[in-house]
């Protein structure tokens, strides 16, 4: 083994990657696990090198957790409500605020799945809704300004807060908020009420 | 009918993690009630993994997946761990939080029929509070020197600006003073999160100011 990554051309598509992660939840199947984990482990990777220095340093303890829960949780999985990709990234998400909290000792009677439940109370009916919204999602992105993008990755993926993404693109806050919101326009991702 | 929500840049932050821990468990208490905010939820994670797909890969070194496999193998997996009982009418979260029943909690009083207690979550910016607001009663007018959120978890109350329901979420700045009071026919029970020490603008109690720390723990 090596670890020069293959040949887009053996890239899985989503449908196969949900169709993957439905087989380890239902036949505990490792061959599938196995295709997921050479998709999703170097983007766990990077996630967890995007993140806090002290995260960055310990990304493979961090691969390896995501994808152990991956194993565990399969079978509440449900292709219908969620894409493989987006029920991977809470999970990482989770870990990895998880694993912040523990390297800083920050010692508190909560872990990341009593904030971000698995269940979200959502109908099936809506799940469904909400998974053309997410498709919409993604193409859209691909179109966004790059400065629109930076600002949404240092949010999501770096884990800052809009101050601290404007102190470091050196940027007023004003203008950070502003990017933000002109790309949740464009997003279809303002709330009006 | 819940009427006040979180607005988007808090959703964004509690969707991408960067939300301090105790204003999340305010908008989990929030999006437990509340449906759209949900769905609205659901839409900025979907977000967040559409940014996580776009990442550069980068390569795990090899025989990872082997050591994954094999802890697969020795560890046995978790049993669910969200506990069952207690009381079904308070949220399995604000359970976990108090570590033992309502009526033991550490209460202290501040003025007539007002009671509140802190409870420790490990947020050392935030204290984080329940106000137990008898029928009828009402916490002292202040003002605040930081941001405010609140959440209703029971009954209703109202200031100056609105009336405020179960699964209400409530967001005030430094400048906003007001006199929060139950309604008449039941009690109150909320929960208040702060990032500053209030300050009492009523004459009886501003000369606890000067003593009034953030119990953030």
């Amino acid at each position: 083994m090596s670890n020069i990554p293959e040949a887009p051309a053996a890239a899985r598509s989503a449908e196969q990657l949900n169709a993957d992660l439905e087989k380890v939840g239902s036949a505990r199947d490792r061959e599938a696990f196995g295709r997921l984990f050479k998709h999703f482990a170097p983007l766990v990777k990077a996630f967890a090198r995007s993140g806090s220095p002290l995260a960055a340093s310990h990304a493979e303890e961090l691969v390896q957790e995501v994808m152990i829960k991956v194993w565990q949780k399969a079978d509440g999985y449900d292709a219908r409500k969620a894409s493989a990709s987006t029920w991977i990234y809470a999970i990482a998400r989770n870990c990895r605020t998880d694993m912040y909290r523990r390297l800083q000792k920050f010692d508190t009677p909560l872990s990341a799945e009593d904030i971000w439940p698995d269940n979200e109370g959502l109908e099936l009916f809506t799940s469904v809704q909400l998974q053309r919204d997410a498709t919409r999602i993604r193409e859209m992105l691909g179109q966004l300004p790059r400065d629109q993008v930076q600002v949404l990755a240092k949010v999501y993926l770096e884990g800052k807060s809009q101050a601290e993404a404007a102190e470091e693109l050196d940027l007023p806050l004003g203008t950070v908020k502003s990017r933000v919101r002109l790309a949740m326009a464009k997003l279809q991702l303002m709330v009006e009420r | 009918m819940i009427k006040h929500h979180p607005d988007n840049d808090i959703l964004t932050e509690h969707a991408a993690g960067t939300l301090a821990l105790a204003p999340s468990v305010c908008v989990t208490l929030h999006l437990d009630s509340c449906e759209q905010c949900r769905r609205q939820y659901r839409r900025l994670q979907d977000l967040g993994s559409a940014l996580f797909e776009q990442q550069p890969q980068e390569a795990v070194s090899a025989g990872l997946l082997d050591t994954v496999l094999a802890r697969i193998e020795e560890e046995p997996e978790p049993l669910s761990y969200r506990q069952a009982g207690g009381d079904p009418d308070c949220p399995p979260l604000v359970q976990r939080l108090m570590q033992r029943d309502f009526e033991h909690l550490d209460w202290r009083r501040i003025g007539a029929g007002v009671q509140t207690c802190n409870l420790r979550t490990g947020d050392r910016k935030h204290e984080f509070a329940l106000y137990h607001i008898r029928a009828g009663g009402s916490i002292p007018r202040h003002s605040h020197r930081g941001t405010e959120y609140t959440l209703v978890l029971e009954g209703s109350f109202s200031d100056e600006s609105g009336h405020y329901a179960a699964g209400d979420f409530i967001q005030r700045d430094a400048s906003h003073r007001h006199a929060p009071t139950a309604t008449r026919d039941r009690d109150c029970i909320c929960v208040g999160v702060l990032d500053a020490p209030v300050r009492f603008t009523d004459w009886r109690f501003r000369p606890l100011n000067p003593f009034l720390r953030l119990h953030a723990h």
